[in-house]
């Protein structure tokens, strides 16, 4: 997948295109989900930041290759499906196709380095986040998922903060070029 | 220009491609309401129109195609019932008009066994007079069968003629109603002596009847014998109509045989007067009173 995304990030150039060690990118993906499962054992706390999105987006925005973002959010949400109890494989596979399909979109035509914009950009592709997966929910489930809520509002406010910070410590683990 | 267009749009195409694939991963393992799967119940949805609009278009194509074939059937079928029929009717004119001459023929044969004394002929009317004017016909009897002129033509209704013109295998009759024609009659009630004389019309007319003689519409009339040809006190007709006039009465007749309608008729080959030995339908002497025979 590194590969992939790699061969993904040289066809973008007006942007600069971050590199990273090899199997970092695998690594913090696995880290992101095995974290999240742990966290869930201490509840709403866990529920307030969704590990997997950030690192979607984080890396979508990083390499800047739609081709790339999509395949590795897709990969991502399918793994946090599988790890879920009763979300049929696919719910957040396709949430996150669509998060990492934009994230590098927009990580390609704009500087997402600063820590405003990067909070900005969590907290909107949260919103996508939820809205594609509701709107998956109702089509597809039959089930009424609300696409925002007060909740959602501060979950979305406390994933984009810890997404500020995560994208800072995650910036280390960039290659020097 | 496909080609072009993925190309073109290749990350897109490939999300949409990557979304379609997991959403047909969703669709294998949701089930919806009656735990029909997701993906069977699309399937079916989008299958069942289509399967439904087939259905439809091969019932009317094959209702269509039965309608016509059934119509072509139908077309031959009501031609040859078309041809039936008419076969039938042929056959059924055929079969009535043998039985109509089954009864005449019967007729003919009850009036001559009736007759056992009498020397008759029968034969069949072969034609007519092409003269409008003139009331004749002709019967198939002729020189050959004795047939010679000045006999009487009757029939078991009543008379019909006398023959006027005889040919080796023909001859020709003068009906009652001809303008040539004369019968030697006499009413049946009052025995009231006249002659039938034809008018060109298709009732004779009974003459010389003088005005003081009560004449009755219904009287019947019969041969008197007198003209030596017609036996006597054969029927002829009833009266029509009878008006005074001068010097005698005009009596229309309604002639007992139907001069019109002749097919079989009998040539009494001799004036010998017809005593009836046992009749089915006696001729209409049998309802007049006794009177002396010539």
């Amino acid at each position: 997948m590194d590969t992939m995304l790699s061969a993904g990030a040289r066809s973008e150039s007006n942007v600069e295109v971050h590199k990273y060690y090899g199997g970092a990118v695998p690594l913090v993906c696995f880290l992101a989900l095995v974290l999240q499962a742990f966290l869930h054992k201490y509840g709403r706390v866990a529920e307030l930041v969704d590990l997997p999105l950030l690192v979607t987006i984080y890396f979508g925005v990083s390499r800047r290759n739609p081709v790339s973002g999509m395949f590795l959010g897709a990969a991502i949400g399918i793994a946090q499906d599988a790890l879920s109890h009763d979300n049929p494989i696919g719910m957040y596979g396709i949430a996150k196709t669509c998060v990492g399909y934009v994230a590098s979109s927009v990580g390609a035509r704009i500087d997402t380095e600063h820590p405003i914009a990067r909070f900005g950009l969590v907290f909107i592709l949260f919103h996508f986040h939820q809205v594609v997966l509701a709107v998956t929910e109702r089509v597809l489930l039959a089930r009424p998922m609300p696409m925002f809520t007060l909740r959602l509002l501060l979950d979305s406010l406390v994933t984009a903060g810890v997404g500020v910070v995560l994208f800072a410590l995650l910036d280390r683990l960039r290659r020097r070029q | 220009m496909s080609d072009t267009l993925i190309s073109r749009h290749r990350p897109l195409s490939l999300l949409a491609a990557l979304i379609l694939v997991q959403v047909l991963l969703l669709a294998f393992q949701i089930k919806r309401e009656n735990n029909v799967r997701l993906v069977r119940y699309w399937t079916v949805q989008t299958l069942t129109p289509v399967e439904r609009v087939g259905t439809w278009s091969f019932s009317k194509i094959g209702g269509l195609w039965s309608g016509y074939i059934g119509l072509r059937n139908a077309r031959t079928e009501n031609a040859r019932l078309q041809k039936e029929l008419d076969e039938l009717r042929m056959r059924n004119r055929e079969l009535e008009s043998q039985a109509a001459e089954g009864q005449r023929l019967a007729s003919l044969l009850n009036f001559r066994n009736a007759h056992p004394e009498a020397s008759m002929l029968a034969a069949e009317v072969i034609g007519a007079s092409a003269d409008p004017t003139s009331h004749t016909l002709f019967i198939n009897r002729g020189e050959r069968d004795h047939v010679h002129r000045n006999l009487a033509v009757i029939t078991p209704e009543g008379v019909v003629g006398k023959i006027v013109e005889v040919f080796p295998t023909s001859s020709q009759v003068l009906l009652i109603n001809d303008k040539e024609s004369g019968v030697g009659a006499l009413f049946a009630g009052t025995r009231t002596h006249g002659v039938v004389k034809g008018s060109g019309d298709p009732n004779p007319r009974m003459d010389y009847i003088v005005n003081d003689e009560k004449v009755q519409v219904g009287d019947k009339i019969l041969t008197s014998g007198e003209d030596h040809i017609f036996p006597k006190d054969l029927p002829i007709g009833k009266v029509e109509s009878a008006k005074a006039a001068v010097p005698f009465q005009v009596i229309s007749i309604d002639p007992a045989a139907r001069l019109d309608r002749l097919e079989d008729v009998l040539v009494l080959l001799t004036q010998q007067e017809l005593t009836p030995k046992k009749t089915d339908e006696p001729p209409a002497a049998a309802n007049t009173p006794p009177h002396a025979h010539n």
